[in-house]
């Protein structure tokens, strides 16, 4: 600012830049137009600096990654506004919680498009997490140096289940109540701690209000946090991991030669990948080596974007086309005959229904210790980034074993159960 | 504030000695991991209610007339089923020992409507996961000729309160 200028004009002037002096306060980078300008964008805003300024063209591939994690997440995503929203009018009380749920089917403005949004959403999160652990199994994607991030991965599927199971005991209908019934006492059946678990999870020693309760804040507020939480480690150890998985045939072979050093950044002189190096001056072979990556501006951020748009749409229609189920209101006396779970639970269900141990607490506890096991176990560096790698043909086996065993169950109890759970064909 | 990151002279780790410093960190961490301990343990103290809400275990079911002899009454509210056979009572659970499920009344017995579970008509196992037979409480008559049933106390099945 000169000295000559007359302070009445420069305040007019301030206040004349004041829309622009703002927007440029929180954006700092113009919408970008060249290389610089892409990897400054991605690095200086918030809620893009969590992807890379350059992403592998092989992540973008939709048929590597068929793009699940991102639905996974963007179903969420829905589902905590759904669900914050759903919390306006909802009471976790025995008396009322069904009364809520005829309100928001009869009263509340789109009350039963968002329930079908949050039922269908956590029916989709539930399978589409699923798959997105087939993916990366089946293109061997858990092995080092990604053995935690898979262990992240598993938690966030039973982490997933355990939402979904302590959401659908919230209308207090029948499915509610025997579903809240059975699954404590599944829980009774864990060795040394079992009845203690059952216990805490109902606060007393029968199924009512206290139990409600107590699943209505796990629902809320502990799963979300945790979930968010392993959600955000998840995503940060992609990145930390080297990006998502890839063939070794991905990357073209480059010989690097040592630098001179006059020529050398004086930033940094030893990281020739330094994308902060590469936006504040230029180091010498960035731009030069054949590295099969792109911007992710504005490759990697459409593909999101045109991913986030399918999700919500899928949602949408789904939504609009099948309203979600209300049984019954509660009857603590007779249970609904048969009593079925939810089909992503009916293959637990039917395994119960041998043993309560084994087919609750014992064959579930394997696959998971299995599950999480599989990097450790599994240490072969061949056949990462491909499908159905030759060389994993084993691995994949065993895999697709347990996933087509389960499967079954869920066939069996979905179409071949009947009253008292007796065998019966469903034609 | 300078923090000398030397080690303090005279006490080498090579040479067996702890030395203070890392005595300290040692000490400063298992306070710090027994406090957070300490604190998870009493958030589940919290969590765990002391009084519980639910019905009474001890209560009484009506007079021996109103149950006539060939009597299977299902009290569904109460959990038992009501047996007499001639002079004979008995009170059996409809609770599913196999995952809490109330059982049916079906024609050999009874028949769990969740996992398939069935009894015969003195609760014993017939088929299906249940790992236990349905339990018999124990069943008087008080003074005021009111049958009583306490779910609390378990009795030998089979065992049957005469009249």
């Amino acid at each position: 600012m000169s000295p000559a200028t007359p302070p009445k004009a420069s305040f007019l002037t301030a206040l004349t830049d004041l829309p622009k002096n703002v927007w440029k306060s929180i954006f700092r980078n113009p919408l970008p137009s060249n290389d610089l300008e892409r990897s400054s964008t991605s690095f200086t805003n918030f809620f893009l600096h969590i992807h890379p300024v350059k992403v592998h063209k092989n992540s973008l591939r939709p048929g590597y990654t068929l793009g699940l994690g991102l639905i996974s997440f963007f179903l969420f995503v829905i589902l905590i506004v759904t669900g914050i929203l759903l919390m306006f009018y909802y009471v976790p009380s025995t008396t009322q919680a069904y009364d809520r749920m005829l309100d928001l089917r009869g009263s509340v403005a789109f009350g039963t498009l968002l329930r079908n949004m949050h039922r269908w959403g956590a029916h989709g999160m539930v399978a589409v997490v699923f798959m997105h652990l087939c993916r990366v199994f089946f293109t061997g994607s858990y092995k080092k140096p990604r053995e935690f991030n898979w262990v992240v991965g598993v938690i966030l599927f039973l982490l997933t289940l355990f939402m979904s199971f302590t959401g659908y005991l919230l209308p207090w209908d029948q499915l509610a109540f025997w579903a809240i019934t059975v699954g404590t006492a599944i829980a009774g059946y864990a060795p040394v701690i079992g009845k203690d678990i059952q216990f805490l999870l109902m606060g007393g020693t029968s199924v009512g209000q206290e139990a409600l309760l107590r699943f209505y804040v796990l629902h809320v507020a502990v799963l979300p946090a945790v979930l968010t939480l392993a959600i955000a480690i998840h995503f940060w150890r992609i990145r930390k991991d080297g990006g998502l998985s890839r063939a070794e045939d991905a990357d073209p072979v480059v010989s690097l030669e040592a630098v001179p050093a006059d020529k050398a950044s004086v930033l940094e002189p030893k990281k020739l990948y330094g994308f902060q190096g590469l936006v504040r001056g230029p180091l010498p072979k960035v731009g030069q080596i054949p590295d099969n990556t792109v911007f992710s501006w504005p490759n990697l951020f459409l593909a999101e974007l045109f991913t986030f748009v399918v999700t919500l749409s899928a949602i949408l229609v789904l939504s609009l086309l099948f309203n979600a189920p209300l049984e019954e209101p509660v009857n603590a006396l007779h249970p609904p005959n048969p009593a079925k779970a939810p089909w992503y639970f009916l293959g637990l269900q039917e395994m119960v229904s041998y043993s309560a141990f084994w087919g609750g607490i014992g064959v579930p506890g394997i696959f998971v210790l299995l599950l999480l096991g599989t990097p450790y176990m599994d240490r072969s560096t061949k056949g990462v980034g491909k499908w159905f790698s030759r060389d994993r043909l084993l691995a994949n086996t065993i895999f697709i074993t347990f996933v087509v065993a389960n499967i079954i169950f869920v066939i069996i109890g979905t179409f071949f159960r009947g009253a008292n759970w007796a065998f019966v064909t469903p034609w | 504030m300078a923090v000398n990151l030397k080690r303090s002279s005279g006490e080498d780790s090579d040479g067996g000695k702890t030395s203070r410093r890392r005595m300290l960190g040692w000490l400063t961490g298992a306070g710090l991991a027994g406090s957070a301990g300490l604190s998870a343990v009493s958030n589940f103290v919290f969590i765990k209610p002391r009084a519980t809400y639910g019905q009474p275990q001890r209560f009484s079911v009506g007079k021996p007339e109103d149950f006539p002899s060939g009597t299977r009454a299902i009290l569904a509210a109460r959990g038992i089923c009501i047996v007499r056979e001639g002079t004979k009572l008995a009170a059996i659970s409809i609770t599913c020992t196999h995952l809490g499920c109330t059982v049916g009344a079906a024609d050999t017995g009874f028949a769990c409507p969740c996992h398939g579970s069935r009894f015969d008509q003195d609760g014993n196992v017939t088929g299906g996961p249940a790992p236990r037979p349905l339990p018999w409480f124990q069943i008087t008559l008080a003074p005021n000729g009111e049958i009583e049933v306490d779910k609390d106390i378990e009795i030998v099945p089979g065992s049957y309160l005469s009249l």
